[in-house]
């Protein structure tokens, strides 16, 4: 019996806090991209991009608990990420059509 | 041996298509490296024994969200980013950020013990499409009928955005074509375009 916080495969075992560093990693990255880039489609896409990361440590822990609810919810996760995408190109899609925007600064007529 | 092989080869891809992601300047390339650690991460989700996530994150997911993207940055057409402008003290200040976010996370997991996990899981099902049937249609119905209900409301808030209202407040649609008056075309590049620059 491997210890708990070993993932066995096989023969082998892996290591499940790399699996939720991977995550972390992932995540932090998508943080910046949502932080420094301009471009509204860019940060929508970085967005899936932290999405991803929290699926990937749902499914580690179901992995390492060995219940199945973790990949539920990640399959609902992907189930809001795809309605967020679609409703946020969407609008996208609306406000291009009025005007270009390289700069989601320029978008700040809601500001008052 | 090869497990771990295979995990360090998609933990790295997945960390260069992150970083291809942030740092590309076309939103294109932004977008296909997207692709890129969604391909990797669903052969790690493979490795845990997650069959049926694999297969809907590499169809949905890779397969139809990010077509549903490129689509969109055709539209769009290439808008490349201009550098600098204000808020250039960003870029140090969301690296320092995430370092000091990453250097928590490791201080968290190196102290973390993990709970043992549950006894009599069958590991040869477990997350199958069978098992994940199962649980999704008697366990978890309600949740996966109110996602039925979420994606119907996404669907028709986009079909809804992407219409598309006019100056008067009137919608697109073409209005029915008489003899003398044919129907106006609402080209969307010529009605629209005046307001553009407004924003200075």
């Amino acid at each position: 019996m491997a210890e708990p916080g070993r993932i066995q495969i096989g023969a082998e075992s892996l290591e499940a806090s790399w699996f939720l560093m991977l995550a972390a990693l992932l995540f932090t990255l998508g943080s910046i991209g949502v932080l420094v880039r301009r471009n509204p489609l860019v940060i929508l896409v970085c967005i899936e991009l932290m999405l991803n990361a929290v699926n990937l440590t749902l499914i580690t822990f179901a992995r390492q608990l060995q219940n199945l609810e973790g990949q539920l919810f990640a399959l609902m996760v992907m189930v809001v990420a795809a309605a967020e995408a679609v409703v946020g190109l969407a609008i996208l899609v609306d406000i291009f059509r009025v005007r270009d925007v390289d700069d989601i600064d320029e978008l700040s007529e809601l500001k008052g | 041996m090869i497990a771990q092989a295979v995990f360090w080869a998609m933990a790295a891809l997945a960390v260069a298509g992150a970083v291809g992601v942030i740092a590309s300047r076309q939103p294109i390339r932004s977008v296909l490296s997207l692709v890129v650690v969604m391909l990797a991460l669903s052969v790690l989700f493979l490795l845990l024994s997650a069959q049926f996530v694999f297969a809907v994150q590499v169809i949905v997911y890779a397969g139809a969200v990010m077509v549903l993207f490129l689509f969109v940055v055709a539209l769009l057409g290439p808008i490349r980013e201009r550098g600098g402008g204000r808020l250039r003290f960003q870029w140090g200040l969301s690296v320092l950020v995430a370092a000091v976010f990453v250097a928590l996370q490791g201080a968290v997991l190196q102290g973390m013990r993990f709970r043992a996990p549950s006894e009599g899981v069958d590991l040869a099902v477990f997350g199958t499409v069978q098992d994940i049937g199962v649980r999704l249609f008697t366990t978890y119905l309600y949740p996966f009928e109110l996602t039925s209900i979420l994606l119907l409301v996404a669907a028709v808030g986009a079909i809804y955005l992407s219409r598309g209202v006019r100056a008067g407040g009137r919608s697109s649609r073409p209005e029915p074509a008489s003899p003398d008056h044919p129907p106006a075309r609402h080209d969307r590049g010529t009605t629209s375009r005046p307001q553009r620059g407004r924003s200075g």
